[in-house]
C-alpha cells in the first residue's frame, strides 16, 4: 500500500511538465557521473536545430526496417539482469551462474518456438550480420574439399554480398541470380544455376529494402532434391511471417534482434541438427555455444530476444492484421493525392509493413530533406552513405530516375493512424512543392514525351 | 494470486481495463502511450467472447501481471523523458 503510494508520488514528481533547459533530479546525479555525450546541436524553448535542420519536435518514426523500438514488455525482462541478477552464465559454481543460464535457456526455448525448431538448434550470436558470416564463410570453408559453389541474389543484404566477395577472392566461385522485375528469383534459373559442387544457396526471406516475401517452400523443396544446404537471412522475417523450418527445408537461418523490437546487438543463428550441418567457427575461444561461438553470453541481450520472441509469437496475428491495414492506408491516402507513384517490388508477395515507393519527376535527396518531420529512408541504412541508388533497385531493374527518388515506409507495431495521416500530408506537400519547381514535370503535363527530347551537350 | 483463481465479477475486469487506460496516460513516449491503451481494449473486446470460467479467469490473472508490466515501465520512461517531445504531441499546425 505505502510502495503504491510511494510509486505514485515520485511518478508525479518526476512527470511534472519541466522546463526544456532544466535537467530532472535523477538525471541531474547521472549527468554529474557521466558526462553528456557532446551535443552539436542547440537547444531551444521551441525545437532542436541539428545538421542545419531546424525540427520542432522528435519525428514519426516510419523506419522500423532499419531498426524498432525496444518493447517495453522486453525491457522489463531485461531490467533485472542489469541489476542484480548479474552473474556470467558460464560460471557453473555459485547461483549467480546458475540463474544467468537458466535465463539463457529459457530464453534460447523461446526463440525456438518462434520457428519451429529445438532450442538445441540455436546459437546466440552479436547479430544477423555476425550469423550471416558465420553461415556463409563457416560452411564454405568446412566443405572446402568438395564443394566450391556458393549461389545467392543480386538483391541479398550487403553482408552476405561482401562475404561471398571474400570467398570469391579465396578462390570460390559464386552466382549472384538476377530478380524479376517484382523482385521475387525465378525458379527455372535457380533450378539451372545449381552444380554438383554447390555447397550453399542463400536467399533472404524478407528483403530490407522492397519487403518482397520469396517463395520459400519452392526453394526449400529444389534444394532438398539437389541435396544442397539452404541458407537464409530471416532478419526481417522473424515475428513477422510465420516461420517453419521444416517447411521451408533450411539447414542455416540468420535472426536479428533489433528487428523484432529487442535491443540492438544480438541475434541468432539457427542451425540445423538432421541432417546436421558443419560450420568452421569463426570466433575462437573458450567453446561456448558449442564451439560455434565462443564468448560470454550478453544475459541481458539475450533474454531481452527470448521475450521479444515470446511477445511477436503472441503477437503475429493481431500486428499483421493492424499494419495491413495501416499499409492500405497509406498507399491509397498517397495515390489518391498523387499520381506517378510507383510501388517497388510485388504487391502480392510481400511484407505488409514495407512499403518502397517512387516518385516520377522529384528528386530523392530533395524529398528527404523536406521530410524532416517523418523518419523515413531511401534504399537501406547500409547502403544511405553513398549517394548511388540502391543495388536492389537496380537489380529489379527500375531506371536511375525513378530508384533515385524510393523512399521506405516501414510501419511496425507501435504505429497510429494519426501518423500514417500525418505522413501522408506531409509527403503529399513535398511531392506537390517539387513537381511545381520541376521543369520536367511541366514538359510532361504539356504532353512531350520525355524520353524522345535530343539533351543538348554544352 | 490465489484469490484470482475463482473468476473475476464483471466490475474487477472493467476495473482492470480503466486502470490499464490509466496507466497508459502516464506514458511520456507518444507510441507506447497509444499502443498500451490500444492494445488493451482490444484484449478486452476480444476476451469478452470467453465464456469457459478457466478461460477467463487465466485471461484475467495475465491481464493483471501485463498490469504490472506496465505500471513499472511507465515509472521507467519517466525517468528518462528526452528533452522533446513527439511531433504528435505538439499542438499542430490543422491541415
Amino acid at each position: 500500500m505505502t510502495s503504491k503510494l510511494l510509486t505514485s508520488i515520485l511518478r508525479n514528481h518526476l512527470t511534472k511538465k519541466p522546463n526544456l533547459l532544466r535537467r530532472q533530479p535523477f538525471s541531474t546525479a547521472a549527468a554529474e557521473a557521466l558526462s553528456d555525450p557532446p551535443q552539436n546541436h542547440e537547444e531551444t524553448t521551441s525545437g532542436i536545430t541539428m545538421k542545419g535542420v531546424k525540427i520542432a519536435g522528435r519525428p514519426l518514426y516510419l523506419d522500423v526496417q532499419a531498426t524498432s523500438p525496444v518493447d517495453p514488455r522486453v525491457l522489463d525482462a531485461m531490467l533485472p539482469f542489469y541489476l542484480s541478477r548479474y552473474g556470467n552464465p558460464h560460471s557453473r559454481t555459485h547461483f549467480y551462474g546458475w540463474e544467468s543460464d537458466n535465463a539463457v535457456e529459457h530464453a534460447r526455448s523461446q526463440v525456438a518456438s518462434l520457428i519451429n525448431a529445438s532450442p538445441k538448434e540455436i546459437v546466440f550470436t552479436s547479430g544477423a550480420t555476425e550469423s550471416n558470416n558465420i553461415s556463409i564463410k563457416g560452411v564454405m570453408h568446412f566443405y572446402k574439399e568438395k564443394k566450391k559453389h556458393v549461389i545467392t541474389l543480386q538483391t541479398e543484404h550487403k553482408c552476405v554480398l561482401d562475404s561471398c566477395r571474400h570467398l570469391q577472392q579465396e578462390g570460390f566461385d559464386v552466382t549472384y541470380l538476377p530478380v524479376e522485375k517484382d523482385g521475387l528469383v525465378d525458379l527455372e534459373k535457380l533450378k539451372s544455376a545449381i552444380r554438383p559442387d554447390t555447397g550453399l544457396v542463400s536467399i533472404m526471406a524478407v528483403n530490407n529494402e522492397i519487403g518482397v516475401v520469396q517463395p520459400m517452400e519452392e526453394i526449400g523443396k529444389i534444394c532438398k532434391e539437389f541435396n544442397v544446404p539452404f541458407h537464409t537471412d530471416a532478419a526481417q522475417a522473424l515475428g513477422k511471417i510465420v516461420i517453419d523450418v521444416d517447411k521451408w527445408n533450411v539447414s542455416l537461418m540468420s535472426l536479428s534482434g533489433h528487428k523484432i523490437y529487442a535491443p540492438k546487438g544480438i541475434g541468432a543463428l539457427y542451425l540445423r541438427r538432421r541432417p546436421r550441418i558443419r560450420v568452421e567457427p569463426q570466433m575462437n575461444g573458450g567453446g561456448q555455444e558449442r564451439g560455434i561461438r565462443s564468448g560470454t553470453l550478453p544475459t541481458p541481450l539475450v533474454v531481452g530476444m527470448g521475450a521479444a520472441c515470446e511477445v511477436a509469437m503472441k503477437e503475429m496475428e493481431y500486428d499483421e492484421k493492424r499494419i495491413s491495414a495501416l499499409q492500405q492506408r497509406l498507399l491509397n491516402g498517397i495515390r489518391s493525392k498523387l499520381d506517378g507513384v510507383e510501388v517497388n517490388g510485388s504487391m502480392e508477395s510481400r511484407y505488409v509493413g514495407n512499403l518502397n515507393l517512387s516518385f516520377a519527376y522529384v528528386e530523392g535527396e530533395s524529398l528527404l530533406m523536406g521530410l524532416k518531420e517523418v523518419a523515413v529512408s531511401s534504399g537501406s541504412a547500409c547502403t544511405s552513405a553513398s549517394l548511388e541508388p540502391s543495388y536492389v533497385l537496380r537489380a529489379l531493374g527500375v531506371e536511375e530516375d525513378m530508384a533515385h527518388t524510393s523512399i521506405r515506409f516501414g510501419i511496425g507495431r507501435f504505429t497510429t493512424e494519426e501518423e500514417i495521416d500525418r505522413a501522408i500530408h506531409l509527403t503529399v506537400h513535398q511531392v506537390e512543392k517539387l513537381r511545381e519547381m520541376s521543369p520536367l514535370y511541366e514538359m510532361v503535363k504539356e504532353g512531350i514525351n520525355i524520353k524522345d527530347i535530343q539533351w543538348s551537350q554544352h | 494470486m490465489a484469490a484470482a483463481a475463482s473468476s473475476p465479477s464483471p466490475s474487477q475486469i472493467l476495473s482492470l481495463a480503466r486502470s490499464f487506460i490509466r496507466v497508459s496516460r502516464q506514458f511520456p513516449d507518444y507510441n507506447i502511450r497509444e499502443y498500451t491503451k490500444r492494445r488493451a481494449i482490444d484484449a478486452f473486446r476480444q476476451n469478452a467472447k470467453l465464456s469457459e470460467p478457466s478461460s477467463i479467469s487465466e485471461a484475467f490473472s495475465f491481464g493483471k501481471s501485463q498490469l504490472d508490466v506496465a505500471k513499472r515501465q511507465a515509472v521507467v520512461y519517466s525517468l528518462y523523458v528526452p528533452p522533446l517531445p513527439s511531433v504528435m504531441d505538439l499542438p499542430n499546425k490543422p491541415f
